[in-house]
Order: C-alpha cells, then structure tokens, then sequence
C-alpha cells in the first residue's frame, strides 16, 4: 500500500519537497546578511535586562533595515495550509473525478483502511515537511525573534509546534471537502477558506485567551517602544479603570496643548495611566503546546467524520 | 477440427458443437482414436464459454461417441458411419417423387423449402412432445 | 448452499427515481450469466449495489453469501469492472498490476500476466487502445482469482474485434478460475458465445430469467395469415405480434408444442429474441440527463 500512495501521490510530496528546499536556500540566502548586521550591531548587549545607551537607534536601525524581509517571510504562513490542503483535497475528489475510487473501493481494502493508510502516510510527509519549515523559520528569524520576542502572530505563527498541526488540520480539511463536494477545484477552494476561517478564529478569539493575559501600567501618552510580548490591549484607562477612547484622548491632547500644558502631565494629572495588556514571552512553548493540542484534536475530528462518511455514504 | 457457431439458428450452442461433431463423424473427418480439441484451445479460438463446450463433449460422451481420459483429453471412442447409408438411395427415390408431384401442382422452390423446413420442424416436435 | 450472487426484492432509488426496483434473481455457482435489458434498466445499479458502492434502498442482497456493505472480504473476492473499465490513466501497465497486487490479499500474478499477453508492460494506461485497456480491466479483475466476477458494460467502447478478443480472454479465464461472471450488457450480439443463463431487466423487475436453451426451446416464431388473435394451444403468451399485409408474425412463450397447422412455427436466434424483449419493457418517459457523476443508471 505505501508503494500505492507514493506512487499516486509522489508528484504532490516532490512538490512540497521542493517547496521546502526552495525555502530553506531563499532562507540561508536571506539569513546571512541579517546574522552578520546582528553581530556587527552588538545587538545583544541592547536586549533586556542589559540595556545600553543608544540602543533604542540600533534596534530601530536593524529594524527597519530588515523590515522588508521579515515582511516577506510572513508568507511563510501560507505554506503548511496549501501543503495539507493541495494533498488533501485531491486525495478522495480526484478519485470521483477519474471514477477510479471504482477500481480503489472494490480491491481487498476496505474504503475505511484505505482512506486511514492514505491518511496516515501523508499526513507523516506534511507533519515531516512542515516541521522542516518550521525549523527554518525558527532559525532564519532567530536575530527577529531575540529583539521582539516570538508571541506575536508574525514569529508564533511560522514557529514551533503549531505548524505541522495547521498542516495536518489543513490536510483533514482537504479530504472532507473532496469527499463531499468530489470536485477537486471545488474541494480546494473550500478547504482553503474554511482552514482560513478556523486559522483566525482560534488566533483571534482563542489564543489571547490560553492564560490569563499580564497587564503593564505606564504613565505618560504612549507605550513603551518594545515589548517581547505579544501586545494584546494598549489603552488609556482612567481612575476607575475605565478605558478612554481614541476621539476623548485627542481631544484631551488638543485639551493641554491649547492651555500650554504638557499633555503627558495633564494626563498625569487627571490620573490616567496607559495599561499595556499582553502575553509574556515566556509563555511560548505552553502557547505553541495549546494551539498545537487545539489544531491536532480538530484534524482528527474532521478525519473521523471524513472515515465516517466514507464508509456509509453511497459512492 | 474447428468449430463454427452460428447465433441465428436458434439451436442451443453446445448443440451446435455436438451437432458439428456428429458431422465430422459422418463424413469421416473424425475417426476413433481422433482427439477433440481440448476445452480451453475451442474457448481460446471461438471465445466461448467453457462450461458450453465441457456440456457438448459430456453429452457426446454420454451417446458414447468419445470418451474422457482424464489428463489427457477427450478421444473419439466410436464413429458414425451410418448403419442407414443402404436406405439412402430408398429414401431419396420417394423424395424426387415427391417433389416432380409437388413441381405438377405448380409449386416454386422457395414454397417447397418452406414447406420442407417448417414439416421437419414439426415433425420434431412431434417426436419431442 | 447460497448463490454467488443472490438478490430478494432488491430495489434503489435515485433522488426519487427509482432505478432497480424489485428485482429477485440467482446466479448460481460456476455459470455466465448475461444481465440485460434497455438502457435505464438499472444493470449497472445492480452491479454497483453487488459491490457495495451503493446501498440498496429496500430488499436485500448477498454475494457470496456476504452483505457487500458490511463485509470487505466478500468485496475482495469479487473482480469488478465497472463502465468505462476506471484504471489510474498515469499509471503504466506494470504499475496498475503492482497496484492490485498491493490492494489485494489473493493476488495471481501468473494468471494475470498471461491474460495480458503480450501486451507491453511499459505502456502507460493513457495510451492504450480500448480493447487494450479493458483487457488489462480484466486481467485486474481475474488475477484476484475471484469466486464472483462482474463486468459492467464491457464491450461498449469496443470494435467488434476487440469485443471478440475481449471475450476470448475473459471466457479463458473463466475457464481458469471457474468463477460465477455477471456480464451486464445491452450489446446482445456476443452474449450466447458467452452466457449460459441471461436475466433480462425492465422496469418493474426481472423479465426475463433462464438458461439460453431454456429460454430457446420456449420460444417460437408463428407466421400465418393475419386474424383475429385467439387462444393457440401450446402458446403461454404472446410477447410481440408483428403484421405485414395479410401475414402475421408471432413471438410467443410456448408450453408445449405448437401443433396448429395454420401456423409455420420456427425457432427463433438468442440475439432476436432478447431485443424482442426489450422493445416491449415499458422505459419510463425520457428526463433530462442526470448529472455526470450519476451514471449507474446504465
């Protein structure tokens, strides 16, 4: 059976091998300029706790020296998704186009066996070739990760754990769709967008909530240049706590500056303070862990509705 | 020997076979000691369904005209030369009669034939009911 | 002891359309049996349900003695070829017999390569001929050394030439294997060659069920002088009445011989009589084609 699924899918797993290595040259190709600025800058010696004088120019310079790229390796986000979906989605939905799953489902494998061997020998090749990513984006945005942290979805994203667990997500997604909408076309368009919706929904309702979230208070107009958090809230709270909104700062501002009055000593004066609400650094691995658990307890979910509707849906 | 099948005759295949048999047994193609062509070489030629041509030879066996030997093949046991050849000529005599008195009533060969075929039909029949 | 393929009151229904309805037949053990009838009959249906692709929406059926839904290994020992003969177009030859080598547990390797011939081993399916690509079809289905085998319409895309070859190999290996073969086909030309029993589907069921010299010696053809159509002793029932000027021609089921010398009686050819079958199964009113991935109804 292993010689069976390589050979109808060894296109797809060269592709996404490909797609790896290509990666991992642009990486060692993009990397070495930033390693060497990093070293070069002593940037290091301006990370916390030991923080230097003139550091916040230097982090400001590496920064937007490599904006640009850091930028682009975002799109790295993209990948473990169209990984699992281009092998998902085709796996059953091609088999209805051809009409093979006629030849597949009537051999001495039941559709069930074949559906979980098909499954579980691809998804080892997407979980092997996202973590391969992974890894590449751990250690390409290592300079990255040591000035901003790695909680914010920019570096949490490409890192870690929860990237095979999107791929194999993206995966189960793409079988289900091909087996009930048996189009391939169909079966990717649909996976893709319900593996987006599922991919922003638990990053924007769930993961800010995994643990208590820390809050910083700081007096004065704005926050502090850097954080290696993951910044959730950044407001202007009153006395009581309550949050003041952009349209009644502004107009404090204007406020102070109408009066000669420095607006930060204004503020300071009325008792407002800037509460800095995020998710320390520290909390990576457990994050990366629950987010991970999160994305492998859905893929199964959805393989065993996939297994389900296999066995019992007239072909 | 090689067998020919003809699908519009409305005779059971595997009669077909006996039938072509017993010909061949006639007009002395076949002689005893002859072996038939095996089950799969007549499939292999006229693709046909072996069960058929197994049904001919065991009704050719059972009239005991051939005989099995298992491993071997199927052999022509006892030919057929016709113990009837003297009535031949008797039998033919009565039917040219037949036919000048039916030429007399001004009948043309086409209605002769069609009488002929569809009286032997009957005949049979008869002898089967 | 149980039929290879038995089905009671089986029926399936489409999106409320039924496309086989009631139909109880038995293809006993060790036979070829032509399954047939007008497109829309519900054949490929049957063919479909007997290997578990479809649930049957009422009645049961069993092959080899197994409910083909519940039981994978009754699956197994069935060689399927469905319409169009699916086989994976990118793979060549060898892979396609490795590929039923790897999904099959009872794997015949030597039966199967001397099906095939000569065919070259290196030849991707894409670009075999027709007749090719059933014969490999075939020799997928066989090499399982199935007890069942079921070929749903194989001599459709075939050339008269190719459907004898495909013949030629098919009944060789049943000669091989001795397995019971279901041959779903409106092309009836071939079909005696081949079958032993013929099952005839129409709407409403099974019409016609018996082995060819059965269904042969039941049947005559009566030409006579046209008339009023009366009791004819002998005669079951009139399946199709034809008249050309004075004279009348009668297909009839007999129950004994027709001995009414007002009628020529003469046999009538397997082929003759199964399309005068089929031209008289009431075919629902024509519908729009269904969609694409909907083609069992064949």
């Amino acid at each position: 059976m292993a010689w069976v699924i390589w050979r109808q899918h060894r296109l797809q797993l060269l592709a996404v091998g490909g797609l790896v290595l290509l990666v991992a040259v642009a990486a060692v190709a993009t990397a070495l300029p930033v390693r060497a600025a990093y070293h070069r800058q002593a940037l290091s010696s301006c990370l916390p706790p030991a923080l230097r004088p003139g550091c916040e120019l230097i982090v400001g310079h590496f920064r937007s020296e490599f904006a640009a790229r850091a930028a682009v390796a975002r799109w790295l986000i993209l990948l473990p998704g169209l990984a699992g979906v281009l092998i998902g989605a085709p796996l059953l939905a091609r088999e209805f186009e051809h009409g093979t799953y006629r030849l597949a489902w009537t051999q001495g494998i039941s559709r069930q066996r074949w559906l979980l061997s098909k499954t579980a020998l691809l998804g080892l090749a997407v979980v092997a070739a996202s973590l391969a990513l992974a890894g590449v984006a751990m250690w390409w945005r290592e300079p990255f990760d040591h000035v901003d942290g790695r909680m914010s979805p920019a570096a949490f994203d490409v890192e870690g754990i929860v990237v095979p667990a999107y791929a194999l997500f993206a995966l189960a997604v793409g079988i289900l769709a091909g087996l009930v909408l048996r189009r391939t076309l169909a079966a990717l368009s649909v996976a893709a967008a319900a593996f987006v919706a599922v991919r922003l929904g638990v990053e924007k309702l769930l993961r800010p909530r995994y643990l208590p979230p820390l809050h910083q208070v700081a007096s004065g107009l704005s926050a502090p240049t850097r954080s290696r958090g993951w910044v959730l809230d950044n407001a202007l709270v009153d006395t009581l706590g309550r949050k003041i909104t952009t349209g009644r700062e502004d107009l404090a501002v204007l406020h102070a500056q109408r009066a000669s009055v420095d607006p930060q000593q204004y503020f300071s004066s009325l008792g407002w303070r800037r509460v800095i609400t995020f998710q320390p650094p520290d909390r990576f691995w457990v994050f990366q862990g629950i987010e991970a658990a999160i994305f492998v307890a859905l893929a199964a979910v959805v393989l065993l509705a996939a297994v389900a509707l296999v066995r019992r849906r007239p072909a | 020997m090689e067998f020919h099948l003809d699908p519009r005759s409305g005779l059971p295949m595997y009669l077909q076979i006996v039938q072509q048999v017993k010909d061949a047994l006639r007009l002395g193609l076949l002689d005893v000691g002859d072996q038939l062509p095996t089950v799969r070489e007549v499939v292999a030629a006229i693709g046909i369904n072996p069960n058929t041509v197994a049904k001919a030879y065991r009704e050719l066996e059972r009239d005991g005209l051939v005989v099995a030997r298992p491993g071997r093949g199927t052999f022509v046991a006892s030919s057929l030369g016709s113990p009837s050849v003297e009535h031949h000529d008797a039998l033919r005599r009565g039917l040219l009669a037949w036919l000048r008195e039916a030429q007399r009533a001004g009948i043309d060969e086409e209605s002769i034939r069609a009488l002929v075929s569809s009286t032997l039909r009957e005949a049979l029949d008869r002898r089967v009911a | 002891m149980s039929a290879p393929l038995e089905t009671v009151a089986l029926g399936k229904r489409f999106r409320g359309r039924w496309a086989l309805r009631d139909c109880t037949l038995r293809a006993p053990e060790q036979t070829v049996v032509g399954l047939t009838g007008p497109n829309g009959a519900g054949k490929s249906t049957l063919l479909s349900l007997a290997v578990g692709l479809l649930e049957p929406t009422e009645g049961t059926i069993r092959v080899l003695g197994r409910d083909p839904r519940r039981s994978a290994d009754a699956i197994a020992e069935v060689g399927y070829v469905a319409q169009d003969a699916p086989l994976y177009r990118s793979f060549t030859v060898a892979e396609t017999l490795e590929f039923a080598r790897a999904t099959n547990v009872r794997w015949d390797g030597a039966l199967a390569d001397e099906l095939l011939g000569g065919l070259s081993r290196q030849t991707r399916v894409s670009a075999l001929t027709p007749g090719e690509r059933s014969r490999l079809a075939l020799a997928v289905a066989l090499g399982k050394r199935p007890g069942l085998v079921l070929l749903d319409e194989p001599f459709a895309r075939l050339d008269p030439l190719a459907a004898r070859a495909f013949l030629q190999v098919l009944m060789d290996g049943v000669a091989e294997t001795g397995a019971t073969v279901v041959i779903a086909t409106r092309v009836v030309t071939d079909i005696e060659r081949a079958c032993e029993r013929i099952v005839l589907l129409g709407e409403g069921g099974v019409r016609l069920d018996g082995t060819v010299e059965e269904l042969l010696e039941s049947h005559r053809l009566l030409t006579g002088v046209r008339r009023p159509l009366g009791r004819i002793r002998g005669v079951e029932e009139i399946v199709r009445a034809r008249h050309s000027g004075r004279q009348l021609t009668l297909l009839v089921r007999t129950n004994g011989p027709v001995l009414d010398p007002t009628w020529t009686v003469e046999p009538i050819g397997l082929e003759e009589l199964l399309l005068a079958y089929m031209a008289t199964v009431e075919l629902p009113t024509p519908r729009p084609p269904e969609p694409s991935r909907l083609r069992w109804h064949g």
